[in-house]
């Protein structure tokens, strides 16, 4: 949890803050789960364990702050600590060695300029949720912080426990990533000069 | 592009590159000057706009393919119930 002075609450005050400013964002943290743990029991599982340690450790939200990035942060901490051990995927390649792969400048380029906006237009299915679901974790994440959920920098730092330069790379790298496994649904599907 | 100054600039005048004003736009992290900068950028460079076109694209496909629908109704229930318990 993140050590800020606590907050005291009444009993009455605790549940007005978990149903008026906790709750409303059990959607997205729904699909939060689901999308960092790929199956649905375990996203069911991940957002009540959240929710049940969001009232455990009320004290330590501070009314007025943003309710959903604290919710999303204690829900990441969750799949890291309860469920990225047991987690039904393939064991990962270690991370720092994803890490300074993409790194490299080959990837810093614009990787698929080829894919173009027309070969998009016919992925009705469910090629895009294939496409970033295939992507590393790490990455994925990113990608629902910021383009699903709409977070900033600094929120997705604090989230993520990591420095914004790092959001900034892994978000540039998680977006050529999905471009490059768009591009290859898009060969797929016929287009040529996709 | 015109005489105006690039607000994408470092501090120490270092002229971004075209994706690093991409980047910046499409992080949601752009000032309304800088938007206002990158969108008559566009109107002058053609990688650009393509590229801003296909990002853009891609992200409502994934707010469209990847949202997840509502969380089930039982969930809620249960949630609600062991906090009350707890309370």
């Amino acid at each position: 949890m993140e050590e800020t002075p606590r907050a005291k609450y009444t009993e009455r005050e605790k549940l007005d803050v978990f149903n008026n400013e906790f709750l409303p964002h059990i959607n997205s943290m729904y699909n939060f789960g689901y999308r960092l743990t790929l199956d649905e029991d375990d996203a069911k599982d991940l957002v009540q364990d959240t929710y049940l340690k969001s009232y455990r450790f009320i004290e330590s939200f501070q009314k007025g702050t943003n309710a959903k990035a604290w919710l999303f942060r204690i829900l990441k901490n969750s799949f890291i600590n309860d469920y990225r051990k047991k987690s039904k995927e393939p064991s990962k390649v270690d991370y720092q060695e994803v890490e300074s792969y993409y790194n490299s400048d080959e990837v810093d380029r614009q990787i698929t300029t080829d894919l173009r906006v027309e070969s998009l237009q016919d992925m009705i299915g469910d090629e895009i949720s294939n496409a970033l679901n295939a992507l590393d974790v790490d990455f994925r994440t990113v990608i629902i912080l910021c383009d699903l959920e709409g977070f900033k920098y600094d929120e997705m730092a604090k989230i993520l426990d990591i420095p914004i330069g790092t959001v900034r790379s892994r978000l540039h790298r998680a977006r050529n990533l999905l471009k490059e496994k768009l591009s290859e649904y898009a060969k797929k599907m016929g287009y040529k000069n996709s | 592009m015109s005489q105006r100054e690039n607000p994408f600039a470092s501090p120490d005048g270092a002229k971004p590159t075209c994706l690093e004003m991409l980047q910046v736009i499409l992080d949601g992290d752009a000032s309304k000057v800088q938007q206002e900068y990158f969108a008559s950028h566009m109107e002058e460079c053609m990688p650009c706009y393509k590229n801003h076109q296909l990002d853009m694209q891609i992200r409502a496909l994934i707010k469209s393919k990847c949202c997840g629908g509502n969380v089930p109704a039982d969930l809620i229930d249960k949630i609600k119930s062991q906090v009350n318990s707890v309370s």
